[in-house]
């Protein structure tokens, strides 16, 4: 776009055309103060803050030149009256005048306005010190009133918006932000203006009231006190806050945030800004989940069993106890007999020394990130080779680029995606929805699909046909890049569009229409979720060759985004807890167990230790209790005695992410630096320095020779970039002193996060033009200035260019539910009420009540009633479920909420669950 | 449902405009003549036939002090309280119809016959003090006057005749 060039109180300004005034002021470091007016809403122009005087150059009608005065300067034509700043573009040659007597004066007025309805309670108001209206009068306001103290409108104060929001309406200034937000940000429209003149109000009609997972972010860019965060009221003034900033524990998008503060108690949880994740905003579970932090269930002691009761015991004991007895484990039935399990909520640290302790220490192949329950799907792997390519900015994407989302929910798997992916339609993107069910992003799609569950990947098949029979594969890239293409189209040939179309009935242009949009886009982010992993393989590669074929990888703005379970599901692949990949997605020589797999042998009486950390099978699947009760040494890091710990023979107590530092990687393989915010919880320790000691106390067993080869290759240096920090544990030390020295071996050790060291972290490759959150005058929230970094994104193989891929093809299956069967499909739901929503009670009132959907036509053939009680069974076991009959699923499918309440790893038999369907009496 | 019982009429207020969202006061009409205010579900099925959320019908309706949505009397008399008719006597005009009607300003009596409300100007200034009656406009209503006005709106709704509450029959 073409500049444009005006000049502002006698400074000239170049700014790209588009831009309005108030921004192209902050260019030119003059302040026009605003309320209303936020850098990532519409401007209304409601406030009138913003007033400024502008001219515009005179023109000659006749000539349609501008008027030139005697020196040759264009004559300047002011407008007779003042102007919004807000809603007024630039343009060439204007002239704006925000210093002038008229403007003071006319600030003055807004203000004394605004102030005639407000009660000036700011000695008690939370937003007191960080409030735009204080500052603003402050800087431009008239210090004394002329109106009538007891004329003031009153309210009844203050009244909850919603559970988790409170709503002050004396101090609301009814600049519309919130409602704004939840319109154009959010998609949720549950804000609104009620009444007007002075009963003019905000309120919530929605139902439940302010039904939206986003309604903390209104608080944040509320100018005033009027939107509170109810549990933030009275708990602080802003002035005692120690923001610490960490990173989100509750999801894949690895939301910035802080801790706040005050001495020991974290008192709120606040956005920071970083425009590669999350803007400024945060969904509802970040900001109030953080409660389990602090919960009284916390381990705060390690356990051992004694005598059958769980008795506590000193780290010293517990750890040399637990080695010694793993060292014999592995010297009389070797490596292969122990088990090592860790989660995706360990950060990459702990995750890096726990494959190591298993691989090298141990001897062992056997570990994994997962729960061993059946309906887990495979590893993604796609996004080590396709993910969205690093320099990929899902908030600068828009015109030209199409995403395509297939078996996703991000409202509830993601919520902070959600956002960004509004936002790229908002600005003239496609964004096309496929799934099995209605979600909340089909609002905001320019076209959805629906398919039967169990057809994803017949539907990604229909989708390439169509590429490759319309001829708009990216022909060039195909060559250069990719082989067998000609095996693939051989393959495609039963899964043409028309079969297909015929098949799983959504209609052939449907399928032309889908392929011309990917394939003609410039940019193609491809999101999939965990309804797309149920269908395992054969739709990722699908969705691979998708992106491969029209030439979709390996360019920023373009790749895969998977939707993993955990917040750092990520980085638990790159770190290689998994079986047959180690750290960096590379090749180890010994395959080893998978958790199912551990769990299977563990009831074989063949698994002699296990090791689990940050991840609960008991609870996943309580049938899994039995075999677990057999390993004869069974050893549980946790945060909390879960079911898998009760069964334990030692239980370890491990820190939260509050309490501790460490990295955790997001679904855009960014990789992002957490600080600890307090002490460790009673003798808790963070998960990577119990696997630091444990592994020192191993390698003092373990014959040094074989050790010492490791040690060799260990610390390399790796030329190039001086390393920030030499590592200082060698295979046979295992001194980690913190973070930063795993995080040292992890960049010389793991290619992929070469990137990523903590320096490199920390670099803000240039800001976005916000202002610094303190900035009294341009207030767009309360989200903090990023001082932390804004991470690395680790880049994808396809970004290498002489690397080509392979169109590898797995013909997709179908599961085949038996003679009046159905097909349970486990739908995620951001609050599940899990282990990470404990004593969040303010979330509480979110967490739905256990039930099953039943599609109408199911209920009518079965004489199934909301309410009734039904029995769900499978070869596996069965659950229980008060039916709820709604349009939500198609015909043949259960849909079934994935509530940490509901069991629902005791029925499913896979990914998709064929089951009877009973009533029972309840 | 609105929708089945007035689908002709629905579906001609909606032909008329290129979106649906603009039809929200002519349905909200319909919906207040149906049943005489607009609760929450009232408001709802609008939204519905619209497709718009329910929160900006709402807003819709608690803004025009022609849409009620409390259940009001057959007849609603608006007493402008602006400067102008303050000037030539609302307080009074509205003290003696609290008076005669036995409510308060903002209430219904009993037989629901009668609500009585205070609204900002409306427009006809030259006439002060003024009232709406329903849609009738009644000016220079001095306290003198209000006797006769009342008798006559009685007699009108006792006589059956449809009084609309809404601008929908405003032409008629
Ligand atoms: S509540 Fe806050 S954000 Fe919403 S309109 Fe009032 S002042 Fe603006
Ligand atoms: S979107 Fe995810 S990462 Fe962001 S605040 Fe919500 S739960 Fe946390
Ligand atoms: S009118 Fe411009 S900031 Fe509100």
């Amino acid at each position: 776009m073409p500049d444009i060039t005006l000049t502002i109180d006698g400074v000239a300004v170049t700014v790209p055309q588009g831009t309005g005034l108030v921004e192209a002021a902050r260019e030119a470091g003059i302040e026009i103060p605003v309320f209303c007016h936020h850098p990532k809403l519409v401007p209304v122009g409601m406030c009138r803050m913003c007033l400024v005087e502008i001219g515009t150059p005179k023109i000659d009608p006749a000539t349609k030149q501008p008027v030139l005065d005697e020196n040759g300067k264009p004559v300047i034509a002011m407008q007779p009256n003042l102007q919004v700043a807000c809603t007024n573009p630039v343009s060439n040659g204007m002239v704006v005048k925000t210093n002038t007597a008229e403007v003071e004066f006319a600030r003055k007025g807004v203000l004394e306005f605004l102030l005639t309805s407000h009660p000036l309670d700011c000695p008690v108001c939370i937003k007191g010190g960080e409030c735009p209206l204080q500052n603003l009068t402050m800087g431009y306001g008239p210090s004394v009133s002329r109106f009538d103290y007891d004329d003031k409108v009153h309210f009844e104060k203050p009244i909850p918006l919603g559970p988790l929001i409170d709503l002050d309406r004396e101090r609301c200034i009814l600049c519309s932000r919130c409602v704004r937000f939840e319109d154009e940000i959010a998609g949720d429209s549950v804000l609104g203006f009620a009444n007007r003149g002075r009963a003019w109000m905000i309120q919530s009609k929605s139902n439940p009231p302010f039904n939206s997972k986003f309604s903390g972010n209104t608080v944040d860019i509320c100018p005033v006190g009027a939107l509170m965060n109810g549990e933030f009221r009275y708990a602080g003034r802003v002035w005692e806050i120690k923001p610490v900033p960490t990173v989100c524990p509750h999801c894949p998008v690895g939301c910035n945030m802080t801790l706040d503060m005050r001495y020991r108690d974290i008192k709120r949880v606040q956005p920071r800004s970083n425009e590669w994740v999350n803007e400024i905003w945060l969904c509802d579970r970040g900001r109030w989940g953080f409660h389990f932090v602090t919960s009284d269930k916390r381990l705060t002691k390690p356990l051992v069993r004694r005598g059958g009761e769980l008795v506590e015991t000193t780290w010293q004991e517990a750890l040399e106890d637990i080695a010694q007895r793993l060292h014999g484990v592995v010297q009389n039935f070797g490596g292969n007999a122990v088990g090592g399990l860790a989660g995706g909520r360990l950060a990459n640290e702990d995750l890096y020394l726990f494959q190591k302790l298993f691989r090298e220490l141990l001897q062992s192949p056997n570990i994994d990130s997962r729960n061993g329950t059946l309906d887990e799907p495979e590893h993604d792997d796609l996004a080590y080779a396709f993910g969205l390519a690093s320099g990929t900015d899902l908030g600068q994407l828009g015109k030209g680029t199409t995403v395509l989302v297939v078996g996703a929910d991000p409202e509830e798997e993601a919520p902070v995606h959600l956002l960004r992916l509004r936002g790229i339609k908002r600005r003239g993107g496609e964004l096309i929805v496929a799934n099995g069910r209605p979600t909340k992003l089909d609002a905001s799609a320019t076209r959805t699909v629906r398919y039967q569950y169990g057809h994803e990947a017949h539907f990604v098949l229909g989708l390439l046909s169509a590429v490759l029979e319309g001829g708009s594969e990216n022909k060039e890239f195909v060559r250069s890049r990719t082989k067998n293409l000609d095996a693939l189209r051989t393959a495609l040939r039963p899964f043409g569009v028309a079969a297909v179309a015929e098949q799983i009935g959504v209609a052939a242009d449907v399928f032309q229409a889908v392929a011309q949009s990917v394939a003609g886009a410039e940019n193609l982010v491809i999101v999939y979720g965990r309804e797309a992993f149920a269908a395992g393989t054969p739709l990722l590669q699908a969705l691979g060759n998708l992106a491969l074929i029209t030439g979709h990888v390996g360019r920023p703005g373009n790749g895969v985004l998977p939707i993993m379970r955990y917040n750092n599901s990520r980085g638990a692949l790159d770190m290689g807890v998994r079986p047959g990949k180690g750290p960096g997605y590379t090749n180890v020589v010994k395959e080893g167990l998978t958790a199912q797999q551990m769990v299977q042998a563990a009831g074989n009486g063949k698994l002699q230790a296990l090791y689990i950390a940050g991840l609960d099978p008991v609870a996943a699947n309580p049938a899994s209790r039995a075999a677990l009760e057999k390993v004869g040494l069974l050893i549980v890091q946790d945060l909390f005695l879960t079911p898998t710990a009760q069964i334990a023979d030692y239980v370890l107590p491990a820190s939260s992410f509050a309490e501790r530092d460490g990295t955790y990687t997001n679904a855009e393989r960014r990789v992002q630096r957490f600080r600890a915010a307090r002490n460790n919880l009673g003798d808790s320790r963070p998960d990577w320095q119990i696997f630091a000691g444990l592994g020192r106390a191993l390698a003092a067993m373990v014959r040094q020779p074989a050790l010492d080869t490791v040690a060799a290759s260990a610390g390399k240096p790796t030329g190039k970039r001086p390393a920030p920090a030499q590592p200082v544990a060698t295979a046979r030390t295992w001194l980690y002193r913190s973070t930063d020295d795993i995080n040292a071996e992890i960049v010389q050790q793991v290619a992929i996060y070469k990137g990523a060291s903590y320096a490199q972290l920390k670099s803000s490759h240039g800001t976005w033009g916000r202002q610094a959150a303190d900035d009294p005058v341009f207030y767009d929230g309360t989200s903090y200035t990023n001082t932390e970094g804004f991470g690395v994104q680790w880049p994808t193989l396809a970004e290498q260019t002489n690397v080509v891929f392979d169109l590898v093809f797995s013909q997709p299956t179908t599961p085949q539910p038996r003679n009046g069967e159905l097909l349970l499909v486990a739908a995620p739901r951001l609050y599940d009420g899990g282990t990470l929503m404990q004593n969040a009670e303010g979330l509480s009132f979110w967490v739905a009540q256990p039930y099953v959907g039943v599609a109408k036509a199911d209920a009518e053939r079965l004489g199934i009633a909301s309410g009734d009680r039904l029995r769900l069974s499978s070869a596996q076991g069965n659950v229980e479920l008060y039916a709820k009959v709604d349009g939500l699923v198609g015909p043949g499918t259960l849909l079934v909420p994935d509530l940490a309440e509901i069991p629902l790893g005791q029925v499913q038999t896979g990914v998709l669950t064929p089951v009877r369907v009973e009533k029972v009496e309840g | 449902m609105l929708s089945d019982k007035y689908a002709a009429e629905i579906a001609g207020v909606l032909a008329r405009y290129p979106i649906k969202n603009s039809a929200v006061l002519p349905l909200c009409y319909i919906a207040q003549d149906e049943y005489g205010h607009l609760s929450i579900d009232h408001i709802q099925e609008v939204a519905d036939i619209l497709e718009m959320p329910y929160t900006d019908v709402y807003e819709v309706a608690t803004f025009y002090s022609l849409l009620y949505t409390e259940p009001v009397g057959q007849w609603v008399l608006q007493v402008c309280d602006d400067n102008p008719c303050c000037f030539t006597g609302t307080e009074e005009l509205v003290a003696d119809l609290e008076d005669r009607l036995g409510i308060r300003a903002g209430e219904t009596t009993s037989d629901k016959l009668f609500t009585l409300q205070r609204v900002k100007c409306i427009g006809a200034c030259h006439r002060a003090p003024v009232m709406q009656a329903n849609l009738e406009f009644l000016g220079d209503v001095t306290p003198d006057k209000v006797p006769g006005i009342l008798e006559d709106m009685v007699q009108k709704a006792q006589s059956g005749a449809t009084l609309s509450i809404s601008g929908r029959f405003a032409e008629q």
